[in-house]
């Protein structure tokens, strides 16, 4: 069937993103105004807008299944993109969608339950001999249960939430008198956070490179894959910088995980677009991770390195086309590196920084691409991710790439918040990220400052800083307080006037 | 008193930059000089010319002699003293010694997920204290010093503004 009407389940760049290659397509986009956001920019691209701002409900739309589904059966649409996020892995609202005759762009309600149940997951790719780290055989019910498979499988452990994933719900335990503890914790936060107690255990890797291979698959159970992501600059299993290709695999290596992720996806019947993700470690080793049934933030450099849209992938196998490209069609061309950035600050943690984007002048060229969701006078709220735009940079190979990287970020003009820019120019310039040998532990144990240095720019700050101190002490006699008459001042005085500071 | 270079420093940490008054639009470097020249326009907002680029600037806070310029993005946190006041400043800095405390604050409004330390705990540098989740992400804070807890002013689900005092902690010498 058709696409003709495709309700943006979404906000922000992702919904841009959508709704650029829906208009390419000729296909008509209907877009949700909430009360938080009423002049998001994601708004202006939309062909249709549901006012939904007289929404009262304490869930935010994007997540109310209900009422999703009611503004697609009032709006006319006759789909559904979810985007990344919110019900974009939520197999009820996937199955919701098939209920009332609307179509999903995404998996089945079934691939999306199998993958999204990591113990299920695990169980699946055990059973195809795929290759994964020793782990509990399903749910661990008990402390001393926990005790028992760690004994087995040796410290450090993980803990993970079964309903989890995307790095949320996990806890490492290095010594056993830490179990007990740390297994009462996981489970409290994974009834918490994704309303299922049930947790597993596996060998944790230390250490590891964190890469994805892209997967495409249609519903008359075609599967192939788009080559790799290496995505190991993360903080807190928070991707930071994504590249494509890695410079970890080589070609028979990229061959065969390319091969064993098709294998995975097969063993769940997947279509649609979906992410395998595995970790590498030291000896070269890969280890199945898990696989993510969506869309993710990191796909354009997927694309740039395969001239491939996968939007337009999806919305054609939603329709129930077959895949358009075989296997030995999919070329791997050049190399693409993705930063993201965000409204946070580095110098304290990274710890988002929300506020009113005053302008945004992002560079542009042939070898640029920008996804946004944001224009000047967007705010950055707290109540949504910290995302401001992902710079996308192509080249014939990554020295091309980095070089361009490094340039385009120098002309990256944002003002209003603080952002992850001085991360990404410290970053450029760290030879251990240049020569591609960092792991996904590198940002916490390896970096004792997140931002760039520079000698110059500090001595500006400096200068700017007695600049406005001149400024307001303008009138002469003031600075003659300190310079002069200061010296006359009783201590007492004196002191209560630093105290005050 | 004695004819003397009026002169103003910018400290941060124990770095210092020393500037003739009046102040003037050029930066010496070895021999030769250049200009800076501070703009403010439609297009860029506030901005600093200096050898043929334009760098964004933003006053983060002012208040005194005490400044944190985010420049090029980064961030700068500087005091402006006078000769005399830098002499009091180090003086004080001598007698007052190191401080005794460290208070934790919110470094931004969210919600506590998860307090793991108690009062009279004795934690290490870089030993996690408790998880604020703001804009949906778990920010996990560490403690910035060796010390002892001397109060816990928060709980799991309680919701912080800025800047509200978190914990208390006793730094051990």
């Amino acid at each position: 069937m058709k696409i003709k009407n495709i309700l943006i389940a979404n906000r922000g760049e992702i919904a841009v993103r959508v709704m650029k290659t829906a208009r390419r397509m000729g296909i008509k986009t209907t877009v949700i105004k909430t009360a938080s956001e009423p002049a998001a920019m994601y708004l202006s691209l939309g062909d249709n807008v549901y006012d939904d701002t007289e929404n009262v409900s304490e869930i935010p739309v994007f997540l109310d299944i209900e009422r999703i589904i009611k503004i697609a059966l009032d709006s006319g649409a006759d789909s559904i993109h979810p985007g990344y996020g919110f019900l974009a892995e939520n197999p009820y609202f996937a199955q919701k969608c098939a209920d009332n005759k609307i179509i999903f762009i995404g998996p089945s309600p079934d691939s999306i339950y199998k993958m999204g149940n990591k113990i299920i997951a695990r169980k699946i790719a055990m059973a195809k001999n795929i290759p994964m780290t020793v782990g509990s055989e399903g749910k661990i019910p008990t402390e001393n249960e926990a005790i028992r498979v760690a004994r087995r499988i040796g410290y450090p452990v993980i803990i993970k939430a079964a309903s989890g994933g995307g790095g949320r719900g996990m806890r490492i335990v290095n010594r056993e008198e830490d179990m007990p503890k740390m297994f009462r914790m996981a489970s409290n936060e994974a009834d918490k956070t994704f309303s299922d107690h049930s947790v597993f255990i596996e060998k944790y890797i230390e250490n590891p490179k964190h890469i994805e291979f892209q997967v495409l698959g249609d519903r008359k159970g075609n599967i192939i894959h788009l080559w790799e992501r290496e995505c190991s600059v993360q903080r807190k299993h928070q991707k930071l910088l994504e590249e494509a290709p890695s410079l970890a695999l080589n070609d028979d290596l990229r061959k065969e995980m390319g091969e064993v992720s098709v294998k995975i996806a097969s063993a769940v019947g997947y279509f649609s677009a979906g992410t395998v993700e595995f970790l590498f470690d030291a000896e070269g080793a890969y280890y199945f991770m898990e696989m993510n049934t969506r869309i993710q933030v990191e796909h354009p450099v997927t694309e740039l390195i395969t001239g491939i849209d996968l939007i337009e992938e999806q919305i054609r196998i939603a329709e129930g086309q077959e895949l358009r490209y075989k296997q030995k069609d999919i070329k791997l061309n050049g190399w693409a590196i993705e930063c993201r950035i965000n409204a946070e600050d580095v110098q304290s943690g990274f710890s988002p920084s929300p506020g009113k984007i005053e302008q945004i002048l992002m560079p542009s060229g042939e070898n640029i691409r920008v996804d946004t969701g944001v224009q000047a006078g967007s705010v950055i709220a707290a109540n949504f991710d910290s995302m401001i735009a992902k710079l996308i940079i192509y080249g014939k190979d990554r020295k091309d790439a980095l070089a361009s990287c490094k340039q385009a970020l120098d002309k990256v003009w944002i003002k209003g918040t603080k952002t992850t820019l001085p991360f990404f120019r410290m970053l450029i310039r760290n030879s251990r990220f240049l020569d591609g040998s960092i792991t996904t532990s590198f940002i916490e144990n390896e970096l004792s400052t997140y931002h760039v240095n520079s000698e110059y720019e500090e001595m500006l700050a400096a200068w700017l800083a007695t600049w406005l101190f001149v400024d307001e002490n303008l009138d002469e006699s003031n600075l003659k307080i300190d310079f002069e008459e200061a010296k006359n001042m009783s201590p007492w005085l004196l002191n209560k006037r630093i105290i005050r500071h | 008193m004695a004819k003397q270079q009026k002169k103003l420093y910018a400290l941060m940490g124990r770095k210092k930059y020393g500037f003739n008054l009046p102040l003037t639009e050029t930066i010496r470097i070895g021999k030769r000089k250049y200009k800076i020249i501070l703009k403010e326009d439609n297009k860029y907002g506030t901005y600093v010319l200096w050898k043929n680029r334009r760098y964004p600037v933003e006053i983060v806070m002012s208040r005194q002699n005490k400044f944190d310029i985010l420049f090029n993005y980064v961030c700068y946190s500087f005091t402006v003293e006078t000769p005399f006041s830098l002499k009091r400043k180090q003086y004080l800095d001598r007698e007052k010694g190191q401080p005794e405390e460290e208070r934790i604050l919110a470094p931004m409004p969210g919600k506590v997920i998860e307090v793991m330390v108690r009062e009279g705990d004795e934690l290490n540098r870089g030993e996690p204290l408790l998880i604020l989740e703001a804009m949906k992400m778990q920010n996990e804070i560490n403690c910035p010093v060796n010390g002892i807890v001397k109060s816990v002013n928060v709980a799991a689900e309680e919701n912080v503004v800025k800047d509200d005092v978190m914990l208390e902690i006793r730094i051990s010498q």
